[in-house]
């Protein structure tokens, strides 16, 4: 049987960022994965990730990913792919799977780093072919660069339904709709609103009656649901799709350590089954640990953070360190973590219903409703100011852990503050020299650069476009108001690329200066 | 129904490796060596990968990642191989799965 200091199952952010740590401190360290690639969810985020710098905001996912790899082959972990832990006992051994070889391996400590799965929802229909999860569309699309659909109805409006249903229009994919059971979007408000804005419809506390077809998926029906989750007869609404994806949720995928005899607790508020465990992820089994996904539903930027501390307590155990030296080391990351778990999506929260932000501004109940700020709610909130002149208009109003904007103006222009979770304000007497950096920036495509006159009549409003194809200067369309639905005419006057922007191109549409504040996205027509 | 990105607006275009021909229930069809069984299939339209033993109902992808086994097809031979994480190769025999058979139920 071989043996390392350090076995860690699961090579995604949190087992990748356990090896890392585990190896710089000298041990013999091995990451197992079950798939051909390693880097688990993040090669399938193509979006800019929230967060902070020392949380690699603003990177997207997939670069994050790249990034994890080279620095875990610097370190000298090895990673073990196609390779299936099947098996998990209390004197640590771990059962692997390789093809149709069965091997044995003994760690002297074990982090289980194996994220989570997606949930499934059942209704008439369920099983036909097109009826997938929304981790299947991602891998299609992002990782295959094959298609999922045409025409695509989502059902789930958490961050993952919100941030597949972009991608899906990202790759030339139609979606129809967004559907939810529950009253509210439950993702971040700035996601909703760059998929609302494209014109995709929200339908909050609808859900799917049936999916039709006989071969495969032709069409779908969904159904208004009153406050104990039943169909309002007459409410149904039909849609052609060739698709229906589903995002309802993950849990953690925590078998392993359930069999390995370590001691499990429900949580609603984490996902399901976890594994009880300390802060630094020691279960009840001595040398057993867990970071990521698998001890509670969050984030990539929290799992990176989480696999470090599993890695440093697992060195501390083994004696690559001392006491000392891993209480300094965890107490920063300690810090790091608080941060990202505050605001209003943190994990504290979870379930409970907010009504106003941190600065004690009322939220906008139509971005829960519908998924976009209203025009009569947005002038409450400290990103819109208008002044003569190009200057930027944030559209960022719920209280989440992201602060790139802050770091993306040099000229100073806006300000989160020292704490992460703060509304974005823009800064009174500051001059914007109209560089863009703060829109390409923005995790949550966010900031427009608007100017609300331009003396002609006409006003100009710069936004992030991430689609294909990249409208040309001159080209005519429509200003699409944040609801998606054409608002005024709009011509390109600039559209901007560079190496800065990281593939967010800038693009300037001219409008009548009424639609200022109104026109959010463009379409060529 | 569907077909592949030719150009992503983040992911540029997609390298692939080589284009290979393999039949899927005796017909010919093109893919990427390498690239998994199902995204070839997708890519040249097939949604119907499985037909169950006791209901004769369809399967098609649904995880992608080799969890749920809706996507099992007979393989050369083999029945029950997961198309969504088995790698094409040149001349590959792939045909729908009737129950654990290559054979329509009817023919069974
Ligand atoms: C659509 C979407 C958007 C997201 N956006 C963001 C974002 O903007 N910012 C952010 O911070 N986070 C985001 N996340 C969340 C983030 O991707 C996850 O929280 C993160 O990947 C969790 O990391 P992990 O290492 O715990 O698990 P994973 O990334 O899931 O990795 C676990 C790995 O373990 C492997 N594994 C599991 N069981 C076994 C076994 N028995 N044997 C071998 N290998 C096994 C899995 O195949 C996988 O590769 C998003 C997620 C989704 C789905
Ligand atoms: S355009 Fe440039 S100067 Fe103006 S607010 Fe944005 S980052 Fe600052
Ligand atoms: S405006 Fe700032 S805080 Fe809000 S999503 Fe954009 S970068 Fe993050
Ligand atoms: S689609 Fe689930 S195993 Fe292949």
């Amino acid at each position: 049987m071989k043996r390392y200091d350090l076995i860690i199952v699961g090579a995604g952010p949190s087992g990748l960022s356990a090896g890392i740590e585990a190896a710089k401190k000298g041990l013999r360290t091995v990451v197992f994965d079950e798939n051909e690639k390693p880097g688990g969810q993040l090669f399938k985020q193509i979006h800019k990730f929230f967060g902070s710098k020392e949380h690699r905001a603003k990177v997207r996912g997939y670069v994050i990913g790249q990034q994890l790899l080279e620095e875990a082959d610097r370190a000298g972990v090895e990673v073990v792919l196609n390779a299936t832990v099947i098996g998990l006992y209390q004197d640590k051994e771990v059962v692997v799977k390789r093809g149709d070889r069965i091997e044995h391996y003994k760690g002297n400590a074990v982090i289980i780093a194996t994220g989570a799965a997606e949930n499934m929802v059942t209704f008439p229909g369920w099983t036909l072919p097109g009826v997938i999860g929304a981790g299947a569309a991602q891998t299609m699309m992002n990782l295959h660069g094959v298609l999922p659909g045409k025409r695509v109805l989502m059902l789930g409006s958490g961050n993952v339904g919100l941030v597949v249903s972009f991608q899906l229009e990202q790759c030339g994919c139609e979606v129809v709709a967004l559907v939810d059971a529950a009253p509210r979007v439950g993702g971040y408000g700035v996601h909703a609103a760059k998929v609302a804005r494209t014109g995709v419809p929200f339908y909050l506390s609808h859900t799917i009656v049936e999916a039709e077809g006989t071969d495969c998926v032709t069409g779908v029906t969904i159904a208004e649901v009153d406050s104990t989750f039943h169909f309002i007869p007459g409410t149904e609404k039909h849609f052609d799709v060739d698709t229906i994806c589903l995002a309802v949720g993950l849990s953690p995928m925590s078998q392993l350590l359930k069999m390995a005899g370590c001691r499990m607790v429900d949580d609603a508020k984490k996902g399901g089954q976890v594994p009880v465990c300390d802060p630094y992820g020691r279960t009840s089994l001595p040398g057993v640990y867990v970071a990521g996904d698998v001890a509670g539903i969050e984030e990539a930027s929290s799992a990176m953070i989480e696999g470090r501390m599993a890695g440093i307590a697992a060195a501390e155990y083994l004696g690559y360190i001392g006491k000392d030296e891993m209480e300094s080391e965890l107490a920063s990351l300690d810090k790091a973590l608080d941060g990202l778990r505050q605001g209003m999506f943190a994990p504290q929260n979870r379930g409970k219903q907010i009504t106003e932000t941190e600065e004690g501004i009322e939220v906008s109940q139509n971005l829960l409703l519908h998924g976009y700020v209203a025009d009569d709610e947005l002038e409450r909130y400290p990103g819109v100011t208008h002044k003569s002149g190009v200057h930027p208009v944030i559209e960022c109003t719920q209280n989440i852990p992201c602060n790139p904007c802050q770091d993306a103006c040099k000229k100073g222009c806006i300000s989160i503050g020292a704490k992460i979770t703060s509304l974005p304000i823009v800064v009174e007497g500051s001059e914007c020299i109209n560089c863009g950096m703060c829109v390409a920036s923005c995790s949550g495509q966010a900031i427009f650069l608007v100017d609300e006159d331009c003396g002609d009549g006409t006003a100009t409003v710069t936004l992030p476009y991430e689609f294909l194809p990249l409208p040309e200067v001159g080209t005519k369309g429509k200003g699409l108001g944040r609801d998606g639905k054409a608002v005024c005419d709009a011509e390109v006057v600039s559209v901007k690329s560079m190496k800065a922007f990281d593939k967010t191109n800038l693009l300037t549409i001219r409008i009548p200066k009424e639609y200022a504040m109104k026109a959010r996205f463009f379409k060529a027509v | 129904m569907s077909e592949r990105i030719k150009e992503h607006p983040i992911l540029g275009v997609q390298e692939k490796g080589r284009l290979v021909r393999f039949t899927y229930d005796g017909k010919e069809v093109e893919g990427y060596e390498g690239e998994p069984i199902a995204a070839a299939l997708k890519a040249a339209g097939v949604m119907v990968h499985r037909y169950t033993q006791k209901e004769h109902s369809p399967r098609g992808i649904f995880c992608a990642i080799g969890r749920c086994t809706d996507c099992v097809m007979v393989v050369d031979g083999v029945p029950n191989v997961r198309t969504c994480i088995t790698p094409l190769a040149e001349g590959m025999k792939v045909c729908t799965q009737y129950g654990v058979s290559e054979k329509p139920f009817e023919e069974q």
